[in-house]
């Protein structure tokens, strides 16, 4: 005969009252007091809990001074266990996470992976922590699987919807404050899951409750009733309420299966303990989440008789443990709570302990919160409880109504005058009266909602009624006003001897700043490196930092970092107490931030994806970063390999536009390139000299990339050839080259001009043709495109490309030249800062400066003068010779009569070019003419 | 008596139901109130089987169970009830359900108004009986609001912030004092609020800045916001409850094809994305695009098939009906709703067919009739 025997008749009659004799009602019914029953006739006491219950919280205080057991078992993931001992060290909240990156048995990509498990002070399984931790000779053992097997189980687990999920996505939008994403993206673990498993269920209770949310209805009927009750009350209705759960759930979800895996593994392991230790049982208490007490798994109970269970073994993936800061509202949008819950609950078990009756256990030294009280030996040392048959303490729970608390006047008047002070500060026009009438509200509403007694959730809707108005003065409405009274967010931080090394090293390194780093605002810094020359390795700590936190951490006001600068004065904002989790994940990565860096840069250069111009940033940044020439060079090599072996130019701008600047930089900073350097530009040359045919003739290649080709191959010649490159390759290369976009063509002619292929009088010729066809004129703005992307590698035919825009302009009918315009445009604000200098320049030199000379204005390119004038330019040296004709002009005149040329001597004294050359060349005569004359 | 009006007052209406309430209410009451507050709560938000009751409650007005709660135990406190909200979110219906359910009269109403005076708030005299018989109590003509203060009954006040600031701040000294003085008269000068006495406001928030309450005023109300319905599920119940009376008043009898029903929910909520999107005024429809409206559209729809139609509703009138009340603006709210149907409506109609084809067809026409 069991203790249950008049409740599971009387519940068998209900059961035929209300669906006439189903099966399905009198099994869910009586297997819940049969679950009940199993739980409390196991040998190895089990203590259901719920998460964020102060409820289960202060059961386990008043167990734990009662009992005074010698073991205690927690479902948590069992290789945590080293990080309680740190959390002493830290202000509470605070998460601990189990982070990897190197993945080993995961997909490859689905990393980094990181569990985190919150705890709050007002919970049961930190009284159990605290406890174990500070009372000498008692053992706590984690027994859940291990954070390899929560990832290894997740895809069996998230193969159906999870309500709650998807409730906390619907309150996403909701949530107002950056704090929630104190957890990043890691997934999250919690003792005690307990709610309805299926979102029909929950919504029928909340609907017939009567309560909005989830955290009010567990509050109402769950929190406060056994707030106050006995421990067998305690645990059989938490029992109970696992074991409606368990039943009510949709069948065939993966996350059910889990969970039994889950209560194998707990057993297993807890066997396996009890076999080792040889502890008695009987000293032993299993804490583990409701929904696991009554579990069903043949594993179940010390007695089982299951064959043994094999726990599945961990993936070679190495896992990193550590504890990072968390939030009352992080634990909310992680879990899919109410807003505020978690402060409520830290709020209630505040005030159970502050009216008696139990000292709660805390964590010797632990930082933040109260001072101790008490404490563990303060306790009374009862002697330990003989275990006795438990009574049947439902019946009485489940047929009388919740016993509330009777209305605490004080507590209430005190919320009221509270919350009209904050609000008159936050810009309300709340007085007294305000106060008086969310008092009166308040009671009426928690009346009008069948309650003894208002609870905070009427509390903040009475306010809100009596308090806001058509509009929200301030930054924070009366709702959010009422979080903060009733507790408001509380956001932990982890202390220093808690964090790993790096942390310690960067908070170390950051100290001659005086910065408060545990502060969560955000602080300003200002570095005079001039004045202190001693702040440059914390002004180097906080580039790199900025280089490897994601924006916000720290910002730099004034002062900045670039290749060959170095910033005499700088300015931060800092902000790294709110960043202390990036901080702590930066420790998962290596000892030092340089360290991490350096691997990062690594990873960068060489990962599979990985391109020249990657590897040059990354050059790039080890530069600025970390300094010396040994991760540099490294880092450049394997540029120089990756741009031997790309087989597109995609990149080539991007190439170009480093690689200028780290020649530049070089040469400025060091007394000769380092050897990659010399390396990646012969590479590059002849890589690129190979690709320009394909590259010209390929659809695919833009013309920019095909210039930023042109403009290495053009600008670092001379640097190419004295390092032993071949000319005679380009220009082989160009003469294969046979584009058929015009834009590309533009370009050839471009390269070819460069190259004396061609001169500028027949490229002027080729685009006068090109204007004179009236088949070609719509392709002419696509010519035109070329030549401005021609300005980069050739910048010596600006005063051409000004010539061949301005022809445009003049002579392309409106229909071809306005909708190309835009285009034209959107190519030199892209890449404005090469292209339009030059541009603005040439025009500038071109066209009259003011709007009167216009008219009498002349395009160069139509004057008459303009290629005698180019010809002058081009004088032959001076010397004796050229002195000696100058003064004697009859011979070169008959000469050149006789030669056919007629172009004129100039009278200022310089050769005219062709004649110097013909002298040049035959130079017999003029040596012949010298000696007759005897000069 | 229904028979007899046009729109009989909720009292009327439910007079059956309300009686009915009264006899199983058992629960205290307020001051001289009908119901208890869990029973006002169950004739405006309707009954469930969890109530225990022995015959079910219809629900009334549609929308979050704590607006009701806040609205009623506002009334049963020291301050005055101020419903606010966009036009057409049901807040004078809901008025109109507590004050029926509290004290079995809705029909204490001002309507603010420019030209409401502080004579409609107060008393006013009826000069004739003044010139025969001097001024005397037989010779004032209470307001409503007095005439509540008397009865201990609830008094509304409509569109408060049209009225202008001196006239609505004439509610202070009796949502305070509780108390309306008649210097005119020597004795008898003093008209007390008998226990029970409230006032529950309604006022546009799209009026904001017109005439603001002082904030004397605003202390003296307690402000409850009625947000836009938006979930689809309740907005579909509220058109079709609102549907069927409407058709009943007119003694109708015609069919809502849940197909053409969806349309105009969608067309709502495609409106009304657009217009949260809209950048200025003059893309958005000057409509606030409100559940009541909807209802409005539908009503000139079924009016014009059941008298100039074959007497079954078409998606073609739907949408004739749906751009005759939407377009106000003659070029810039035709402009929305043409684009609207050039870029939402046709697609749709390309891909779903059936009933948005014809929607699509009936908006043109109308469209093009009224550019």
């Amino acid at each position: 005969m069991s203790t249950f025997d008049a409740l599971r008749g009387q519940l068998l009659d209900a059961a035929e009252a209300f669906s006439g004799g189903g099966d399905v009602l009198a099994g869910i019914l009586s297997g819940m007091v049969d679950d009940v029953d199993r739980m409390l006739r196991e040998e190895l006491e089990i203590f259901p809990v719920c998460h964020h219950s102060p409820a289960s919280a202060l059961a386990m205080t008043r167990r734990l001074r009662d009992k005074r057991p010698k073991v205690v078992y927690l479902e948590l993931c069992e290789d945590m266990r080293p990080l309680l001992d740190e959390l002493r060290n830290c202000r509470l909240p605070v998460a601990l996470q189990a982070f990897a990156t190197q993945l080993d048995g995961f997909p490859a990509g689905s990393g980094p992976l990181s569990v985190i498990a919150p705890v709050t002070e007002a919970s049961a399984e930190y009284q159990a922590i605290a406890y174990a931790l500070d009372t000498p000779g008692v053992e706590i053992v984690l027994v859940d699987r291990s954070v390899d097997h929560v990832f290894q189980w997740l895809p069996q687990e998230t193969d159906g919807p999870d309500p709650h999920e998807q409730a906390a996505q619907g309150d996403e939008a909701a949530l107002h404050s950056d704090d929630v994403a104190l957890h990043g993206d890691a997934v999250g673990v919690e003792i005690g899951d307990l709610r309805p498993r299926f979102a029909e269920l929950e919504k029928h209770l909340l609907h017939h409750g009567k309560v909005r949310h989830w955290s009010e209805w567990w509050d109402q009927y769950v929190e406060q009733p056994l707030t106050g009750a006995d421990y067998d009350t305690y645990r059989q209705a938490m029992a109970l309420i696992g074991s409606l759960f368990r039943r009510l759930r949709p069948d065939g979800h993966g996350r059910l299966a889990v969970d039994e895996e889950r209560e194998r593994y707990m057993w297993t392991r807890i066997r396996e303990h009890l076999a080792e230790s040889g502890a008695d049982p009987a000293d032993c208490l299993y804490v583990c989440g409701a929904f696991h007490a009554v579990s069903t798994v043949a594993e179940f109970g010390l007695r089982s008789e299951a064959p043994p269970y094999t726990i599945a073994p961990r993936t070679g993936t190495r896992w990193l443990h550590g504890l990072i800061p968390s939030s009352h509202s992080a634990i909310e949008a992680q879990f899919g709570l109410a807003q505020g819950s978690v402060s409520i609950a830290a709020a209630t078990w505040a005030k159970a302990v502050r009216r008696g009756g139990v000292t709660p256990y805390r964590l010797e030294g632990q930082q933040g919160g109260r001072a101790k009280q008490g404490g563990k030996r303060g306790g009374s040392a009862a002697p330990p409880v003989a275990a006795e048959p438990a009574a049947d303490r439902l019946s009485g729970f489940l047929a009388a109504p919740p016993a509330l608390d009777g209305l605490d006047e004080d507590e209430l008047r005190g919320w009221c005058v509270d919350i009209v002070r904050l609000a008159r500060r936050n810009g309300y026009l709340a007085s007294t009266a305000d106060a008086i009438a969310v008092f009166e509200t308040s009671i009426l509403l928690a009346g009008l909602r069948g309650r003894a007694r208002p609870t905070p959730y009427d509390f903040a809707d009475a306010a809100v009624t009596c308090i806001e108005k058509d509009a929200v003065p301030g930054r924070r409405d009366v709702r959010r006003l009422c979080e903060i009274l009733l507790g408001g967010d509380k956001i932990g931080m982890v202390g220093y001897d808690a964090l790993p090394p790096l942390a310690r090293d960067v908070y170390d390194r950051l100290e001659p700043l005086g910065l408060d780093l545990t502060r969560r605002t955000q602080q300003r810094v200002l570095l005079d490196l001039r004045a202190d020359p001693e702040l440059e390795p914390c002004s180097d700590l906080l580039w790199t930092l900025r280089h490897l936190l994601p924006d916000g951490a720290l910002r730099p006001i004034m002062g900045a970092r670039r290749l060959g600068e170095r910033p005499i004065q700088e300015s931060w904002d800092v902000a790294l107490g709110r960043h202390q989790r990036e901080i702590v994940e930066l420790g998962y990565e290596g000892v030092t931030v340089e360290q991490v860096l350096e691997q990062r840069l690594r990873r960068m250069a060489w990962d599979p994806q990985a391109t020249a111009g990657a590897a040059l940033a990354a050059v790039e940044d080890a530069i600025l970063y970390v300094g010396g020439r040994r991760l540099p060079g490294e880092l450049g090599a394997c540029a120089v390999e990756l741009l031997a072996a790309e087989r597109t130019v995609d990149d080539a701008p991007e190439v170009l536009r480093r690689i200028r600047r780290l020649l530049t930089y070089y040469r400025a900073s060091e007394p000769e390139l380092p050897a990659w350097c010399e390396d990646f530009v012969t590479a590059g040359y002849s890589h690129y000299c190979t690709l320009l045919p394909t590259a010209f003739a390929d659809d695919e290649t833009g013309v920019r990339q095909v210039g930023a080709m042109l403009g290495f191959l053009f600008t670092l010649e001379s640097l190419a050839l004295s390092l032993g490159c071949d000319r005679a390759q380009l220009e082989l290369a160009v003469r294969q080259s046979h584009p058929r976009d015009p834009a590309k063509v533009a370009l050839l002619w471009a390269a070819q001009t460069q190259l004396g292929l061609l001169t500028r009088e027949e490229l002027r010729a080729r685009c006068d043709e090109l204007l004179a066809n009236p088949l070609v004129v719509p392709a002419y703005p696509l010519y035109v495109s070329g030549f401005v992307q021609a300005l980069e590698p050739v910048p010596g035919l600006a005063p051409f490309v000004v010539e061949a825009l301005s022809k445009a302009f003049a002579r392309l009918p409106d229909p071809v030249l306005l909708p190309w315009l835009p285009t034209l445009i959107c190519t030199l604000r892209q890449h404005a800062p090469e292209l339009v200098p030059v541009l603005v320049r040439e025009a500038g030199r071109t066209f009259p400066g003011a709007l009167a000379e216009l008219d009498a204005w002349t395009p160069p390119w139509e004057r008459p003068a303009a290629p005698v004038r180019a010809a002058r330019a081009a004088a032959a040296p001076s010397g004796p010779v050229s002195t000696l004709l100058a003064r004697h002009p009859g011979a070169c005149d008959a000469v050149a009569v006789l030669l056919g040329c007629t172009a004129e001597w100039g009278s200022t004294g310089h050769g005219n070019g062709e004649v110097a050359a013909l002298l040049d060349r035959h130079p017999a005569t003029t040596g012949a003419v010298a000696a007759l004359l005897g000069a | 008596m229904t028979n007899e009006m046009l729109r009989a007052p909720a009292e009327v209406k439910y007079a059956e139901e309300l009686d009915w309430l009264e006899s199983v209410d058992d629960g205290p009451k307020p001051f001289s109130w009908r119901l208890s507050p869990r029973m006002v709560r169950l004739f405006v938000l309707g009954s469930e089987r969890s109530d225990g009751l022995d015959r079910e409650i219809p629900q009334k007005w549609f929308g979050d169970r704590s607006f009701v709660e806040r609205s009623i135990v506002t009334l049963a406190s020291d301050r005055g009830l101020l419903l606010i909200g966009d036009p057409g979110t049901g807040k004078s219906w809901l008025a109109e359900l507590l004050s029926a359910a509290i004290c079995r009269d809705s029909t204490l109403v001002v309507q603010g108004t420019a030209g409401t005076t502080e004579d409609h708030i107060k008393y006013s005299w009826n000069v004739s009986m003044v010139i025969a018989k001097g001024q005397s109590r037989e010779s004032m003509i209470p307001s409503p609001i007095m005439t509540a203060m008397e009865q201990g009954m609830i008094g509304r006040f409509e569109e408060l912030t049209r009225a202008t600031s001196d006239v609505q701040d004439a509610l202070i000294s009796i949502l305070s004092e509780k108390y309306v003085s008649i210097p005119e008269l020597d004795t008898d000068n003093t008209v007390f609020a008998k226990p029970g006495f409230s006032i529950i406001a309604t006022a546009n928030s799209r009026d904001r800045g017109v005439n603001d309450l002082s904030s004397a005023l605003k202390r003296r109300f307690n402000f409850v916001r009625i947000p836009v319905v938006t979930s689809k599920a309740s907005e579909a119940e509220i058109v079709r409850f609102r549907t069927i009376e409407l058709l009943r008043r007119h003694r109708i009898e015609l069919d809502v094809p849940p197909a053409l029903l969806d349309i105009l929910l969608q067309s709502f909520a495609d409106l009304r994305t657009a217009a949260a999107s809209a950048t200025s005024e003059d893309e958005k429809l000057e409509s606030a695009l409100s559940t009541a409206e909807q209802i409005g559209v539908l009503e000139d729809a079924i009016l014009h098939s059941h008298f100039f139609g074959d007497r079954t509703l078409r998606a073609e009138t739907l949408a004739g009906a749906l751009v005759g009340s939407l377009a106000r603006r003659a070029p810039e709210d035709l402009a929305i709703l043409n684009k609207y149907w050039h870029g939402v409506v046709e697609p749709r109609s390309r891909n779903d067919g059936g009933e948005w084809t014809r929607f699509l067809d009936g908006g043109r026409q109308a469209i093009s009739t009224l550019s």
